[in-house]
C-alpha cells in the first residue's frame, strides 16, 4: 500500500488548517498581487531588473562528477543556473496569525524543492537559491499564509511575535518596517527586510479582519482562540509522543 | 528604585499605545491629584538599527516622537505597553479609573495594584551599572543614560 501522509493529528480547525496548508495537493488560496519586483524590493538582496549574482558557473559549463545521486536529482532553475543562497524570514505573531514558524518549515518541506529552512521560536528563515527563493517568496506572501498586519517579514531586529497589537492591529516592530496607511486602509513596506529605507513603496494589501484570521490560523491560543487542551487529539498524540521517546530514551532495545 | 512606603498602580492597555494615545492618557494622569511619579514602559525603539546588514542607519519611527504633557515637551524611546504610577495614597484610584476609561474607548485596559518599582538594586544591577550608579533611577531606566526624569511643573 503507497504510504500516505496525515500531516498532524487533532480534530480541531487550527490542527486542520495546519494539514490543509502542509498538504501539497491543496492550492493555497490566493489573496494578493505582489509582483516580482515588490518581492525583490523587500527582500533586498538585488535590485529589481539586475542580473542574478552567481555563486559558481551554470551546471551546463562545469564538469560534473559522476555521482549517482546527481543522475537522479533534477536541479532547481536557480541551481542549475549557479545563483547564490539568499534568504527570507519572516515573523507571525502569536495574535492569529495564518502561519507559524513550524507551519512554515512542515509546509516549506512538502511544496517547495532545495531549501534550507531554520526554525526558530519567533521567527522562520528560508534559504535557497535566488531565482528559486523569489518563486517561493512570492508564493508565501501572496497566498492565505501571509497576513498583512500580524506577518512580517523581517530580515533583522525580529522581535514582537508574542507581544500585544499596535492600536491600529499591527504587529510591533523596532523597525517599522509596514505601516498601515489609514485611508486607503493598506499595507505598505516602506523598509526592506533589513531595515533600509525603499525608494518606492510596497503595497501587500489589506489586512485581514479578525473573523477571517480566526478561520485561518494555525495557533492555538487560549485567549479568543481554539486552546490547545481543548483538542483532545492533538493531546493524546503529543503525550504519546513523549512518552515513547521518554521510554526509548532509556530502554531502546524495547 | 523607590521607597516601597508608596502605593504603586500599573495601567495595562490591550494594545501598545500610539503617541497621541499616551499624550492624552499622560495629560489626564499628571492633573489627577497624588500621583508622584509616572513610569512609561514599553518596547525599545532605537534611533539607530541595532542588528543586521543595516546597522547603524537612522532608524525613523511613527510611534518615537516627543509629545506635550502639561506643556512640558517628553520625548518617546518606547511603544508605551505599560504606565506605572507612584501614589501619595490610594485616594487618586478612582480618578485615573476614570481617565482611563475615557481615553481607552477602543480597547480593554487593567489597572493593577501591588509593586512595579525597584526598590533595591539586585546584583545584575550592579554589574551592570556598579556601585556608584545613581541608586533613585536604577530600575526605572539606565543610569547611564545622559537624560534624566522630567520634572513636570505647575500641575498642583
Amino acid at each position: 500500500m503507497a504510504y500516505k501522509p496525515q500531516y498532524g493529528p487533532g480534530s480541531s480547525k487550527v490542527a486542520e488548517n495546519r494539514r490543509k496548508y502542509m498538504d501539497p495537493s491543496h492550492k493555497l488560496e490566493k489573496l494578493r498581487d505582489a509582483t516580482d519586483e515588490d518581492i525583490v524590493l523587500l527582500m533586498g538582496h538585488r535590485a529589481p531588473g539586475a542580473a542574478y549574482p552567481t555563486a559558481h558557473p551554470p551546471l551546463a559549463e562545469q564538469q560534473e562528477p559522476d555521482c549517482p545521486i546527481r543522475k537522479m536529482v533534477t536541479p532547481t532553475d536557480g541551481a542549475k543556473a549557479g545563483d547564490r543562497v539568499r534568504y527570507i524570514q519572516f515573523t507571525d505573531s502569536m495574535f492569529f496569525a495564518p502561519s507559524q514558524p513550524y507551519e512554515r518549515t512542515y509546509l516549506e518541506c512538502y511544496r517547495f524543492r532545495g531549501i534550507d529552512p531554520g526554525t526558530l521560536s519567533g521567527r522562520q528563515i528560508v534559504e535557497c537559491r535566488e531565482r528559486d527563493l523569489e518563486k517561493y517568496a512570492k508564493e508565501l506572501v501572496n497566498t492565505e499564509l501571509f497576513d498583512p498586519a500580524r506577518c512580517g517579514i523581517r530580515g533583522a531586529t525580529v522581535h514582537g511575535h508574542s507581544l500585544r497589537l499596535a492600536e491600529d492591529g499591527m504587529m510591533f516592530d523596532m523597525l517599522q518596517r509596514c505601516i498601515l496607511d489609514k485611508k486607503a486602509g493598506v499595507v505598505k513596506y516602506v523598509k526592506n527586510q533589513i531595515g533600509e529605507p525603499l525608494d518606492k513603496e510596497v503595497k501587500v494589501g489589506k489586512p485581514m479582519d479578525d473573523k477571517w484570521l480566526k478561520a485561518h490560523t494555525t495557533i492555538f491560543h487560549s485567549l479568543g482562540g481554539v486552546a490547545y487542551r481543548d483538542d483532545a487529539e492533538y493531546i493524546e498524540w503529543v503525550q504519546r509522543i513523549h512518552s515513547l521517546r521518554t521510554k526509548y530514551g532509556f530502554m531502546p532495545m524495547e | 528604585m523607590t521607597d516601597a512606603i508608596y502605593p504603586q498602580v500599573r495601567i495595562v492597555p490591550e494594545r501598545f499605545l500610539n503617541p497621541e494615545t499616551v499624550e492624552k492618557i499622560l495629560n489626564r494622569i499628571a492633573t489627577t491629584e497624588g500621583v508622584r511619579r509616572i513610569l512609561l514602559r514599553g518596547q525599545n525603539i532605537p534611533p539607530t538599527v541595532p542588528h543586521g546588514p543595516a546597522r547603524g542607519k537612522p532608524n525613523p519611527h511613527p510611534m518615537k516622537r516627543t509629545i506635550q504633557v502639561c506643556g512640558q515637551d517628553v520625548e518617546l524611546q518606547v511603544h508605551v505597553g505599560f504606565i506605572i504610577l507612584e501614589l501619595e495614597n490610594r485616594d487618586p484610584i478612582p480618578a485615573l479609573r476614570e481617565a482611563c476609561d475615557s481615553v481607552f474607548t477602543e480597547f480593554s485596559y487593567g489597572l493593577q495594584e501591588g509593586r512595579f518599582m525597584k526598590s533595591e538594586a539586585t546584583l545584575s544591577d550592579y554589574a551592570k551599572y556598579g556601585t556608584e550608579a545613581e541608586k533613585d533611577i536604577i530600575g526605572m531606566t539606565d543610569p547611564r543614560s545622559k537624560s534624566g526624569p522630567i520634572i513636570l511643573q505647575g500641575v498642583k
